[in-house]
C-alpha cells in the first residue's frame, strides 16, 4: 500500500471512531445540552475526517473541489446547528442537568 | 432569554444570522444545481425545490419568523406555485396540441432543435418552483400554530 492510501484508511478509520463516539454520547447523555455537545464537535470531526478520506480517495479534481466545499460548511453548519437547538432549549427554560439531579 | 420571558419574543443570535448570511446563497446555488441535474444525474426538480425552500426556514429561523412573513409575502409563494404548474402543463399541454403525446418534447424539434434537452431543463425547473412554495407554505401554516385558525387574508 502506498502512503496516500494509508491516510486513506487512516482518516476514515478516525471519521468512523468520531462518529461513534458521536452515536455513543446521544444515547447515553443525560439531557439536551450535553446531547448537543456530543452531537456537534465529535460528528462534525468524525464527518470531516470521512470526507476528508474520499477526498483523497477521489480521482478527479472537480470532485476533491466538492468535497472540500462540503468540509467547509459542515464545519460552519454543525456547530450553527448545536448553536440553535440549545439556544431554542434554552428559551423553552429547560434547566441545563447538574450533579445534583442525579441521585 | 429567561424562561419568565414573554413567550414568542424573538431575541436573534448574532451566530445564526451570520451563518445563515454567509450560507444562504450557496444553498440557493446548490438548489439550482441538483434542480438542472435532473435529467441526466441524481437530483431533480423535488430534490432541488426541497433545498430552495429550506432557504426560506434558514432565514426564519435566523430573523425569526414575523420578519420573514413581512419580508416575503404569501402572493409572491402562491404565484411561484401556480406559476410552476403552469410552466409543467404549458410545456406538456403544447406537446398534445404539436399532435404529441403529454410532454413528448421531440414534437418540438422543429421549432427547436435541443428542445428535449431544455425542455426537461424547464420541466425540473417547474416543478422545482411548486415544491420550494408548498415547503415555504406548509411552513408557514405550521409556524401559525395549530390553536389559532387563519381567516381569509389574515395571513
Amino acid at each position: 500500500m502506498t502512503p496516500v492510501e494509508w491516510a486513506i484508511v487512516g482518516l476514515a478509520l478516525l471519521g468512523a471512531f468520531f462518529g461513534g463516539v458521536a452515536a455513543i454520547g446521544i444515547v447515553r447523555m443525560p439531557d439536551i445540552y450535553t446531547r448537543a455537545h456530543a452531537a456537534s464537535k465529535s460528528d462534525t470531526l468524525g464527518a470531516v475526517l470521512t470526507i476528508g478520506a474520499a477526498a483523497l480517495a477521489l480521482e478527479s479534481g472537480l470532485s476533491i473541489i466538492k468535497a472540500v466545499f462540503l468540509v467547509v460548511f459542515m464545519f460552519i453548519t454543525n456547530p450553527t446547528a448545536a448553536h440553535a437547538i440549545a439556544r431554542a432549549a434554552d428559551d423553552q427554560g429547560i434547566e441545563p442537568w447538574t450533579t445534583e439531579d442525579d441521585s | 432569554m429567561s424562561a419568565d420571558e414573554e413567550p414568542g419574543l424573538y431575541v436573534e443570535s448574532t451566530i445564526i444570522m451570520t451563518t445563515v448570511r454567509v450560507v444562504a446563497p450557496f444553498v440557493l446555488t446548490f438548489a439550482l444545481f441538483i434542480m438542472f441535474h435532473g435529467a441526466d444525474t441524481p437530483g431533480g426538480g423535488f430534490q432541488g425545490g426541497v433545498i430552495a425552500g429550506s432557504v426560506v426556514m434558514m432565514l426564519a429561523f435566523a430573523y425569526g419568523i414575523d420578519s420573514t412573513r413581512q419580508w416575503l409575502d404569501v402572493r409572491v409563494v402562491a404565484a411561484l406555485a401556480s406559476g410552476g404548474v403552469l410552466v409543467f402543463a404549458g410545456i406538456g399541454l403544447g406537446a398534445i396540441a404539436l399532435g404529441g403525446n403529454f410532454l413528448q418534447y421531440n414534437e418540438y424539434l422543429p421549432y427547436y432543435a435541443k428542445a428535449s434537452k431544455y425542455g426537461i431543463e424547464l420541466v425540473e425547473l417547474g416543478i422545482g418552483g411548486i415544491v420550494a412554495a408548498v415547503a415555504i407554505g406548509l411552513f408557514f401554516l405550521l409556524a401559525a400554530g395549530f390553536g389559532h385558525v387563519v381567516g381569509e387574508g389574515e395571513r
